[in-house]
């Protein structure tokens, strides 16, 4: 039987569509159902699960990145960095000590590796921070870039690596993972669905919403992975059975729908989950809702066998 | 004191060859040396950065700081470029704004009618149609 914790990546292509909501809801019904769980927020341009959880990040931890350093002194100005840097990150000019442009240096550290005086040192610079705390009674491991880095991807790999090192270190700490990322379809969520059992992408019934959905099922199928699509505030102008219509007709399977519903929006902007244990909105469309897309979760993850 | 100006050509370089607005994506440079002020040799040299995929900038610096480049006259350079000539020290003046040769370009440096650049005046990748 395979012990190892169960992965639940949601995603969605679109911005706006409900990952954080869905991420963080699920991540407190597995909570509520007894399970040990680690909710990571990998939306590190905006990382905002721990809002709706009703916390703050404490102990924020750097993520290094590395910078290239040229010590003049061992440097025999021969250009080799220069010449094999893929971004063009080192200005080399003849009899001239090489230049780092350190905005476009991709942190490959093959200067480093390939210089013959052994003249470029690390200078690792920190382009972002990780958080790793309890908010609202969930375990969360957040990323977040430091404005105006490029690179959000490395930064996701470093909440990837921490998480990682827990599951080797302490295998039975949690069983099931809530992978929360940001919208697009860039390298970072793309790092994110990669280590994913099964993956959400969150939608919702526009011509946006399906078009930006059909994207991102492209990126899960490339990636193989097996999904089940929500599709929220599905009630928006009437459109919902027309919608859940043509994604059936497009062979994209539900998971669930979630009606607009104002009770949603106000637990969102109390910062309290409205699946939390003493929710005010037991009988809420949105919470039912909820309730549903969790049913449909957990048989779908018994159908993967495992526990 | 030996002067040599850097500038971005339309066509085939040259002193009647029209200023390009665009540094990192021109097909030529020209290169004029300056002797006591006046014009003591004219070079061009073609761009191999022109079609990059990125790192233009970069790599025209890196051109006309090999052929050793002391100053540039303008129009539009990119973020990244401008770094890589401040970090040259190769002087960056600013091109005007309507169409002129590069003899013209030369006589506005030699009257120090040029001011000079120390910032990018565009988004990066504006040689390929984008605003960075």
């Amino acid at each position: 039987m395979d012990n190892k914790a169960k992965i639940i990546c949601v995603t969605g292509g679109k911005g706006g569509t409900g990952k954080t909501l869905c991420a963080v809801n699920i991540a407190v019904m597995f909570k509520d159902a007894g399970h040990n769980v680690l909710l990571i927020d990998g939306d590190v341009e905006n990382p905002n699960t721990f809002l709706l959880l009703g916390g703050e990040l404490e102990n924020p931890k750097e993520v290094p990145f590395f910078k290239p350093k040229i010590i003049k002194a061992k440097c025999s100005k021969c250009g080799l960095c220069a010449e094999n840097c893929a971004t063009h990150a080192l200005l080399h000019v003849k009899d001239q000590y090489p230049i780092p442009i350190l905005s476009v240096c991709s942190g490959c550290q093959l200067c480093y590796k390939i210089c013959p005086e052994e003249a470029i040192e690390p200078d690792f610079q920190p382009i972002g921070w990780t958080y790793y705390t309890s908010v609202g009674g969930i375990d969360l491991l957040l990323g977040e870039l430091k404005p105006s880095e490029m690179r959000s991807v490395a930064v996701v790999e470093a909440l990837l690596e921490q998480m990682e090192e827990i599951m080797e270190k302490e295998p039975d700490k949690y069983d099931r993972i809530v992978l929360d990322t940001a919208p697009g379809a860039h390298c970072d969520v793309e790092a994110l669905i990669d280590k994913a059992d099964i993956v959400i992408p969150v939608t919702e019934p526009t011509k946006f919403g399906k078009l930006d959905l059909l994207r991102i099922i492209e990126l899960i199928q490339l990636l193989k992975k097996d999904y089940k699509a929500i599709v929220n505030r599905s009630s928006l102008l009437g459109f919902r059975e027309q919608f859940l219509e043509e994604l059936k007709e497009a062979n994209i399977e539900i998971l669930g729908d979630i009606p607009l519903d104002d009770n949603i929006v106000q637990s969102y902007c109390q910062g309290v989950p409205i699946m939390a244990k003493n929710s005010e909105y037991k009988d809420a469309e949105g919470y039912k809702a909820f309730q549903q897309i969790f049913i449909n979760l957990k048989k779908w993850l018994d159908s993967l066998g495992g526990n | 004191m030996k002067i040599v100006i850097a500038i971005p050509s339309m066509k085939e370089g040259g002193l009647e060859d029209i200023v390009n607005p665009n540094f990192g994506r021109c097909k030529n440079f020209t290169f004029v040396e300056l002797k006591e002020g006046e014009i003591d040799s004219v070079k061009v040299v073609q761009n191999e950065a022109m079609n990059a995929m990125g790192g233009a900038g970069i790599q025209a610096g890196g051109i006309i700081g090999n052929n050793n480049a002391t100053a540039a006259i303008i129009g539009s350079i990119g973020p990244n470029a401008v770094e890589s000539l401040n970090a040259l020290n190769i002087e960056t003046y600013q091109a005007p704004e309507k169409q002129i040769t590069i003899k013209e370009a030369v006589n506005l440096f030699k009257k120090n009618a040029l001011k000079k650049i120390s910032s990018a005046n565009v988004g990066s990748h504006y040689g390929l149609g984008g605003q960075g």
